[in-house]
């Protein structure tokens, strides 16, 4: 009796039941795994990027960051494209696409020169899938004629999407490297090489921990590590600015994203839809969780849509693009004071100590009551104390005060914090 | 000096979670693969999905799963001895402590209350009718499961508000009426209709057969049993089942003795002497067996100590004297044969269990009537009544379908 909103979506001309797909990594590497996937909900899947190279991986092979008592706030991960035969895969694709008509298969396909992009991208074509997926930005190829060293060069970029784009008569979508400062450089080569969407972000290149035992990275693999990419929670926050940007630039404005980063829960989904994604892909959060994930995603969008009163879902896609501006577009001509709710406080102090030690000396802290006092005088209206606050609506946004010699105005503020 | 537990008569037993600290509790949930939680719900409440819809925050979802399977979520998650059924069943326990589920549970409910949520909906209107024959935990429980599956429903209550042992029973601070009252609401919101004042006899029940296609009793335990001993007829000699009711509807006018004597060992012993104490009395327990072997739950138990109420054990009643018609104090034997007890006391309430009232008893399933719930099972917990609840409307809609 569930409330179930259409949640279909249309990415480059394909119905999608949904906009949850797993991405190309280990969560989609063979037929049963894929089935498992798409019979839990998902409605469609990357699978795991194919080549004619075939890796020989590593053991152990991830990592992961933890803060406090949460684990994986983010992940490290040393694999490659996939090490199965090429025909094999092929032949999943197949039976995948046959067993599951109306779900919908990417091929992710990664070539080491033209000639493998274009073998690839007929092979898979032949198999029958529905679009395929240019793998521009894998982090940790053993060789550097592929992955994210060929996404970090549009000539490279463009040439790619030109041949893959000239062998099939699929939708084709590039998918970005996160190690550039500026994703619309390649992006714009990967539009210009006949490529019609675009996939962000692949995992960033990072070392999550150094291993004292062995004074090496983690993971350890024979008293050695490598850097490799870093994916999860930690890097939504990279994945929606590249996504934003794209989505502002005039020449991308208009091209379809699918939305990779961290994903989760529905509200990170939504997130990356706001933005304008209209195509989602976990991996991170599924190696962790599990395929399941996927039933609080349709779940907590559909009650999202229903109280919202939103019947399709691409009606939400880049809503917040026209609210994220140039930093000098911010209205600055006001400070939002925070109101420290006195009968909430359990008298922790975490507010007096942030405010002196990394804000504005704003809080004097009353030793007999044990309670915060604001001085207003000192107070910038930064908000340290109500994001370090570990109470809930203890302190929150108080008034608004115009600075001196303004005009007083209306001010939208933020009045739910979680 | 120790420190006791001070409760006034009504105040709530401890904070709900807010979004916050619900989420961190969620955090600890290991999400288990086969959520052995789940399994150890009688009603089939299904906390293995609703911690996990929390966890990734998909907060309605979580309370569209507590309300859908359980049509007294509200009450459960105050009252369920979570103990001895889902969070006995945590595998958390193997690394510290169970989560804490019945807390999370109250949390959603309290959610699906402020928001508003609403979450059922009958389905296409049905030709059969059905008569509930009680309005607690097990005959609500049926009510509602009809009701979602388009039948009509008509209760029927010899109190004047719904509820049974939730409303007229368990102390307030326990479960607070507007949990009942709500869980309550989500059944009346169904369609399905309330018929206060009216008990059901022998005679009634055959109309009810006629007038109803199905006819379900879950009409409860509400006789006390008596002691069989000299002075049992004293004034101030009172049943656990008036005592609790007198005190939950009529607690300012409620005759409560200086000295209170509640006897025996079960948890409405337990809600006796703890609504004694909260009002003002000084209360104790005698139980003719061991706190070991006494049927209440240790969390009952627990909580009387924490009020500073003597239980005394293994003192079974031998007389209660009285003057003028008044009991005026209480006298025991010691189960060792030896020992021997006298007690002053101005009033005593018997909590030695209940039975069937004369009016229902005898009444069992056969032809187009199905019984569950205490009246069946001789008294067990809330969420057990609900899960008969279920079940009989799954025969009843059997019933009709063959």
């Amino acid at each position: 009796m569930s409330v179930k909103k259409d949640l279909s979506i249309d990415f480059l001309g394909v119905k999608c039941e949904n906009p949850f797909f797993l991405s190309s990594s280990p969560v989609g590497s063979n037929y049963e795994m894929c089935a498992k996937a798409l019979e839990a909900g998902w409605a469609g899947v990357y699978y795991k990027t194919i080549g004619i190279f075939i890796p020989n991986e590593c053991s152990p092979r991830f990592d992961i960051t933890s803060k406090e008592g949460t684990p994986w706030t983010g992940f490290k991960n040393m694999e490659m494209i996939s090490d199965k035969p090429l025909e094999d895969n092929l032949e999943y694709m197949r039976r995948l696409k046959q067993d599951y008509p109306t779900k919908v298969i990417v091929a992710s396909i990664m070539g080491s020169n033209e000639e493998e992009w274009e073998i690839l991208a007929k092979k898979v074509t032949e198999a029958g899938v529905d679009m395929i997926e240019c793998n521009f930005s894998c982090p940790q190829m053993t060789s550097s004629a592929m992955g994210s060293d060929v996404g970090q060069n549009p000539d490279l970029v463009r040439r790619y999407c030109e041949v893959v784009s000239g062998a099939t008569h699929l939708p084709v979508i590039a998918k970005m490297t996160p190690n550039i400062g500026n994703m619309e450089i390649p992006a714009i080569a990967a539009m210009e090489g006949g490529a019609k969407g675009i996939a962000a972000i692949n995992t960033v290149k990072a070392i999550t921990n150094i291993d004292v035992e062995n004074m090496t990275a983690m993971p350890v693999v024979n008293g050695k590590s490598s850097i490799s990419g870093y994916s999860g929670a930690a890097v939504k926050p990279i994945a929606l600015r590249f996504i934003t940007q794209m989505k502002q630039h005039p020449e991308l404005k208009d091209v379809p994203i699918t939305g990779i980063g961290g994903i989760e829960t529905w509200k990170d989904a939504l997130d990356f839809i706001l933005v304008g994604s209209s195509n989602l892909q976990v991996t991170t959060a599924v190696m962790q969780y599990g395929y399941r994930i996927v039933e609080d995603m349709i779940s907590g969008l559909s009650h999202f849509m229903e109280d919202h009163g939103i019947d399709k879902l691409s009606d939400l896609v880049g809503v917040a693009l026209p609210n994220i501006v140039p930093a000098d577009d911010i209205d600055r001509t006001f400070i939002l004071y925070p109101d420290f709710n006195k009968d909430k406080c359990v008298g922790c102090g975490r507010c007096y100590v942030s405010c002196f030690d990394g804000g504005h000396q704003a809080i004097t802290w009353d030793e007999k009551e044990r309670k915060p006092v604001l001085n207003e005088d000192k107070c910038v209206g930064c908000h340290l104390c109500l994001n370090v606050c570990p109470v809930m609506d203890c302190i929150t946004p108080g008034k608004v005060e115009m600075k001196p010699g303004v005009k007083d105005h209306e001010v939208k503020i933020k009045t739910m914090y979680e | 000096m120790s420190k006791i537990t001070k409760k006034e008569y009504g105040e709530e037993m401890e904070k709900g979670f807010n979004l916050r600290t619900a989420m961190e509790e969620a955090s600890r949930c290991l999400l288990c693969h086969d959520s052995p939680c789940s399994k150890g719900c009688p009603a089939g409440t299904d906390p293995g999905k609703f911690i996990r819809s929390l966890r990734f925050r998909n907060i309605k979802g979580a309370a569209e799963t507590v309300r859908e399977n359980n049509p007294l979520a509200g009450c459960c998650a105050q009252v369920c001895p979570y103990g001895k059924m889902c969070e006995q069943a945590c595998s958390r326990t193997g690394i510290d402590k169970p989560i804490e589920i019945g807390k999370i549970q109250r949390f959603l409910v309290e959610e699906e209350k402020k928001q508003n949520m609403e979450f059922l909906k009958a389905a296409e209107p049905k030709k059969e009718k059905i008569a509930c024959v009680g309005a607690g935990p097990a005959s609500l429980s049926c009510a509602r499961q009809l009701a979602l599956e388009g039948y009509s429903v008509t209760v029927y209550e010899a109190q004047d508000k719904a509820g049974g042992v939730l409303t007229y029973g368990i102390i307030p601070t326990r479960l607070p009426q507007e949990v009942v009252d709500f869980d309550i609401q989500t059944i009346e919101k169904l369609g399905v209709e309330f018929k206060f004042n009216e008990s059901i006899d022998a005679a009634k029940l055959e109309a009810l057969k006629s007038d109803y296609d199905a006819v379900f009793v879950g009409a409860g335990l509400w006789k006390s049993k008596m002691v069989d001993i000299p002075g049992k007829d004293l004034e101030g000699v009172v049943t656990a089942i008036d005592f609790l009711r007198e005190a939950k509807t009529n607690t300012d006018q409620l005759l409560l003795g200086e000295n209170v004597i509640v006897i025996g060992g079960g948890d409405v012993a337990m809600d006796c002497v703890t609504t004694a104490k909260q009002l003002g009395a000084k209360a104790t327990i005698v139980y003719r067996r061991t706190i070991e072997e006494a049927p209440a739950d240790m969390d009952e138990v627990s909580f009387v100590q924490s009020m500073g109420i003597p239980i005394i054990q293994e003192f079974a009643p031998a007389e209660i004297v009285g003057e003028n018609g008044h009991v005026t104090a209480m006298r025991f034997e010691g189960r060792d044969g030896e020992s021997g007890l006298t007690m002053k006391t101005d009033q005593v309430v018997l909590a030695i269990g209940q039975v069937v009232g004369d009016d229902v008893a005898g009444i069992a399933d056969g032809d187009n009537v199905f019984t569950g719930g205490d009246m069946v099972n001789g008294g067990k917990t809330v969420v057990e009544a609900v899960a008969e609840g279920k079940e009989a409307a799954e025969k009843i809609a059997d019933y009709f379908n063959k």
